[in-house]
């Protein structure tokens, strides 16, 4: 089978992160590895968050699971401008939801052969992600925004909401991510 | 030739004994079952100096004085019974008043510097009876009980005082044996004490008058001991050989109580052999050392502050013996040795240890310990609701100075407040290692796993080689009542973490870092649901030269990461308790409701441990020692090197999240209560771990993907793949870690994100980043991996 390591990402020339389709072959190469072995769920503001409790007047609310009240979420905003004091801020509002997933693995290993001879050359270590094969999503949804500041609470604020995203449903996961330095330290 | 040189100035200088009245035969037949003769003796004595010489060397104990207990210098009462009971035994029942016996100093060949001194108020009664051997060895064999009552034991240093008050002390020893006994070429004494209980209790640890809690304990234990003549160095000094054997006793105990609430542990026994113990006075200290300590214990209950429910059970094996290069000694000097200050890695570092010992001198009294250990190997172990987990192989070796003293403290940098007394442990040029080999799960004999990566959420690093110079204070007083406070100043520089390493000692490293970590008033009290510490002030700065993948010296590296932390009011409370029944992958509220919502449903038992963390990260401020502190995380790479090719901080590019701090949702100029929040509930708990791809896995085992790995009996050693394992077959499913966790904050802000290079200057990226109202919550089960 071909195998290839893909760099999705090289940030500042020194880091690379790689998606690595493996077959049970390959897998059968790690030995004397340690590593995790990681399953369970993590549920955003499934019943509002702390500012919801008793937070200022303008995020109390009564928030459970099938509440629909826009301020239960969690709450991200940006300023990509160079001053944040005088331009508008992109946000993720509303964050809500959960995410499952069984058979997350973490753990390091040396690449040394295969990959159609490239591992021989690559030769370096790797810490090795080992994605589920399964991720399901429940009820998860937020809403993209622009905000004037960055908080509700601040004076004079205003934001538009641009659209509402919902997903529920399962993705397939296969393969490896593969993270390892590059470049010059 | 050993010399024992005893100055007496004022021996027994009021010495009233009974009258020994003769007694005609008549008057004898009258007197049936009363004690033989009664001795009282009502003195007080001083010595000028008791002294011990070894080698030519001598340890001194200087102005010795017993006397009444409220003035030393008056009389004591010591009263002694002498009878010889029906069966032939001599019986001595001895009863002393309120006593008090004093040190005024301890000193090796006349140092300048003293131990301190040693105040011992008690009052006793005790019981000891001689009778005939019973194993021809012996030279005489017995028993001996004593209470000692309403004791209390003072160590000062420098006008400054540590104190246990009212101790009780509660001795029975069944049977004791005293003997000859044979090593090789040498003769010695050997003690034997089989069925020794005691109990043993004190109103409370002072500092100061102000209690740092109370503690007191129950034991049963056996043992022997052989004392020869002749220590490690020269031809005097004293050597030992013991075992001991922690009796199976559910009620053994140790407790701590704080303000009425505990830190328990009991139902506990094990066992320790010492091989060749010495004592030697040398030329300026005493050399204690030890050729191996080996020893078991395991204790099945624990509380920490709740006592209706446990947190489970540990069991400890350990190996202490000469290894890597380093042996186990101890040396014991006089007074406070003060560092070279010129020797410390850094001016700071410098300043710090200058300013600790400010005010002392080589004539200072304390104790100072140049230290050596080498632990060859420990397993500890952590068993929840009968579910284990063993720490495996772990190692440690290591040198270092330390000194101890009692002295007075201004914790709160007021001269108008009164100081407070502290103990303050200084320890510098502590060079040393550790490592944790990796995880057995079930059973100790159970294959090595790895998953030692686990224990970082408990910031313990799978292996460590450090430098450190720390500096603490230690005073009485928590956030309530009792319970203890500490500030302390700590500098890792130079070391090497491995935070996940396989066998070969490869795998992701933080090497060439430097950490220095300062604490102020972080106060550790037990209350009723648990062990709380929390933080008035902490700020630190982590700078890890390289990141590196592979090996630890020549591995590829990521460039350099710089975490810098300022925080105020932050907290960690431990309480017992896991997560109890939870429905995984799903919301319900019991097992019907959780599998109607997809979720799986355990019930994890009532064992286990929480954690809750709370960190308030603060806006950029000054702390309490004038220096600017902020939260700060740099990484930097594209750095130039030397000429020796070593990369040179500072010159290369850097992304930098600046200022990121908590707030209670306002913005950093709002109070800052809520911080950022983590609540970690952990239990050991069967795992489901699914086969990710058909096929033969690394132990050449066949799975279909999506099969579940079930042990094949309770060894834990072999396994098969299951489509659908029964309920049996659940039962040995590979234990893990089951996490129920809650992380939560109000507010984070980072102020902006950067990029800066030394010739290009700083560009923004992101002028300010806001995350407000999280709360997420996560069931997780983490498992080592074969």
């Amino acid at each position: 089978m071909k195998k290839t390591i893909i760099t999705l990402l090289s940030f500042l020339s020194v880091s690379a992160i790689a998606m690595e389709p493996m077959s049970a072959d390959d897998m059968g190469m790690v030995t004397g590895q340690g590593g995790v072995y990681l399953s369970g769920d993590l549920t955003i503001n499934e019943n509002g968050g702390p500012l919801n409790v008793d937070g200022p007047s303008a995020w109390q609310a009564s928030c459970d699971t099938a509440t629909a009240d826009a301020v239960c979420g969690a709450r991200i905003a940006v300023n990509t401008g160079d001053n944040a004091g005088s331009s508008g801020w992109f946000v993720l509002d509303n964050i809500r939801g959960r995410f499952s997933f069984e058979g997350l693995t973490l753990k390091t290993r040396t690449i040394n052969s295969g990959f159609e001879g490239d591992g021989a050359a690559f030769n370096s270590d790797v810490l090795e992600v080992g994605l589920p094969n399964s991720l399901e999503y429940e009820s998860v949804s937020l809403t993209v925004a622009n905000s004037s500041s960055a908080r509700p609470t601040d004076a004079n604020f205003q934001q538009t909401n641009i659209f509402t995203l919902n997903i529920n449903g399962q993705a397939n996961l296969q393969g490896n991510l593969l993270v390892y330095p590059t470049g010059t330290p | 030739m050993k010399k024992i040189i005893i100055t007496i100035s004022a021996l027994f200088p009021c010495l009233c004994f009974a009258g020994l009245i003769s007694l005609e035969d008549s008057e004898l037949q009258k007197i049936n079952g009363q004690a033989g003769v009664t001795l009282e003796t009502d003195g007080h004595f001083t010595i000028a100096e008791l002294a011990y010489t070894d080698d030519g060397n001598t340890l001194q104990l200087e102005n010795i004085e017993q006397g009444s207990q409220a003035d030393i210098s008056q009389n004591s009462l010591h009263t002694q019974v002498v009878d010889i009971a029906a069966d032939g035994r001599l019986q001595i029942r001895s009863t002393l008043a309120p006593t008090a016996l004093q040190i005024g100093a301890v000193r090796i060949n006349n140092s300048a510097a003293s131990f301190g001194q040693f105040r011992l108020n008690y009052s006793a009664e005790s019981y000891l009876t001689l009778g005939a051997t019973t194993d021809s060895d012996n030279y005489v064999e017995g028993s001996y009980q004593t209470a000692i009552s309403d004791a209390e034991l003072i160590w000062t240093t420098n006008g400054n005082s540590l104190s246990f008050d009212d101790i009780g002390y509660n001795a029975d020893i069944s049977r004791l044996a005293i003997s000859s006994a044979t090593d090789g070429s040498r003769t010695g004494l050997g003690i034997s004490l089989d069925e020794f209980s005691y109990r043993f209790s004190t109103g409370g640890m002072k500092l100061g008058d102000i209690s740092l809690g109370t503690l007191d304990a129950s034991l049963a234990i056996s043992g022997n001991a052989e004392i020869y003549a002749g220590g490690r160095d020269g031809s005097e000094g004293l050597s030992v050989n013991a075992d001991m054997i922690i009796l199976d006793d559910p009620d053994n105990y140790v407790r701590y109580t704080d303000d009425g609430n505990s830190l328990f542990m009991g139902d506990f026994n094990g066992d320790l052999k010492l091989t060749n113990f010495t004592f030697d006075v040398m030329t300026d200290h005493l050399l204690l050392g030890y050729d191996e300590l080996s020893g078991s214990f395991n204790a099945n209950r624990i509380l920490i502050g709740d006592s209706s429910n446990p947190v489970g059970s540990v069991q400890l094996d350990f190996l202490f013996a000469d290894g890597n290069g380093y042996q186990n000694r101890f040396a014991l000097y006089p007074g406070i040795v003060l560092p070279d200050y010129s020797a410390l890695p850094t001016a700071a570092i410098q300043n710090y240890a200058t300013d600790f010992y400010s005010g002392l001198d080589d004539s200072s009294d304390g104790l100072s310990a140049a230290l050596q250990w080498n632990l060859a190997n420990a397993e500890a172990a952590y068993i929840d609701d009968g579910r284990m987990v063993v720490v495996s192989g772990i190692e440690s070796y290591g040198s270092g100075n330390l000194t101890l003293d009692v002295r007075s403290f201004d914790h709160d940098g007021n001269t108008a407040t009164a100081d407070k007394t502290a103990i303050a442990l200084g320890l510098s040029q502590v060079s040393g290692s550790y490592s944790i080999d990796g995880l057995r799960v079930g059973n100790k004999n159970s294959p090595l796993q790895g998953g030692a990566e686990l224990l970082l959420s408990l910031e313990v690093f799978q292996t460590m080689d450090f430098n450190l110079n720390g500096y603490t204070l230690i005073t009485a007083g928590g956030v309530s009542g009792g319970g203890i406070q500490l500030d302390g100043d700590y500098f890792f520089t130079d070391s090497n973490i491995g935070l996940s390493v396989d066998e070969n000692g490869r795998g992701v490293w933080a090497t060439g870092v430097d950490y220095d970590i300062h604490l102020r008033g972080l106060q550790v009290d037990v209350s009723s649901t648990g062990i709380s510490m929390n933080r008035t002030e902490q700020w630190s700065t982590m700078d890890i030269d390289n990141m590196r993948w592979g090996d630890r010296d020549s591995g590829t590296s990521l460039g350099r990461v710089v975490l810098e932390r300022f925080e105020k009011g932050s907290s960690l409370t431990i309480n017992p308790g896991g997560s109890g029944a939870v429905c995984v992958g799903g919301s319900g509220g019991d097992e019907t409701s959780c599998a109607a919502a997809g979720g799986r449903w355990e019930d994890r038992g009532d064992e286990g441990m929480t954690v809750a963390l709370k960190a308030a990260f603060e806006p950029e401020g000054y702390t309490s020692d004038g220096s600017l502190a902020r939260n700060r995380l740099t990484w930097e790479n594209n750095r130039s090197v030397d000429a020796s090719g070593n990369p040179q901080s500072g010159s290369g590019t850097q992304i930098i999240f600046d200022g990121f701090s908590t707030n209670d949702g306002l913005g950093p100029a709002d109070s800052n209560d809520y911080g950022f929040q983590a609540n970690l509930k952990i239990d050991v708990y069967e795992t489901k771990v699914a086969k990710k791809f058909t096929g033969t896995d690394d132990n050449g085992v066949y799975g279909e993907q999506g099969d579940e790995l079930i042990y094949d009996d309770d060894s834990r050693t072999s396994y098969t793949y299951v489509a659908s394992p029964t309920d049996a077959e659940q039962l040995l499913r590979p234990l893990g870690f089951a996490v129920q966790g809650n992380v939560s904050f109000k507010d984070f802000q980072i102020d902006q994100v950067q990029l800066s290079h030394p010739s290009g200057g700083a560009q923004t990226v992101f002028s300010g980043i806001v995350m407000q109202n999280m709360d997420i919550t996560t069931n997780l089960t983490a498992t080592p991996i074969r």
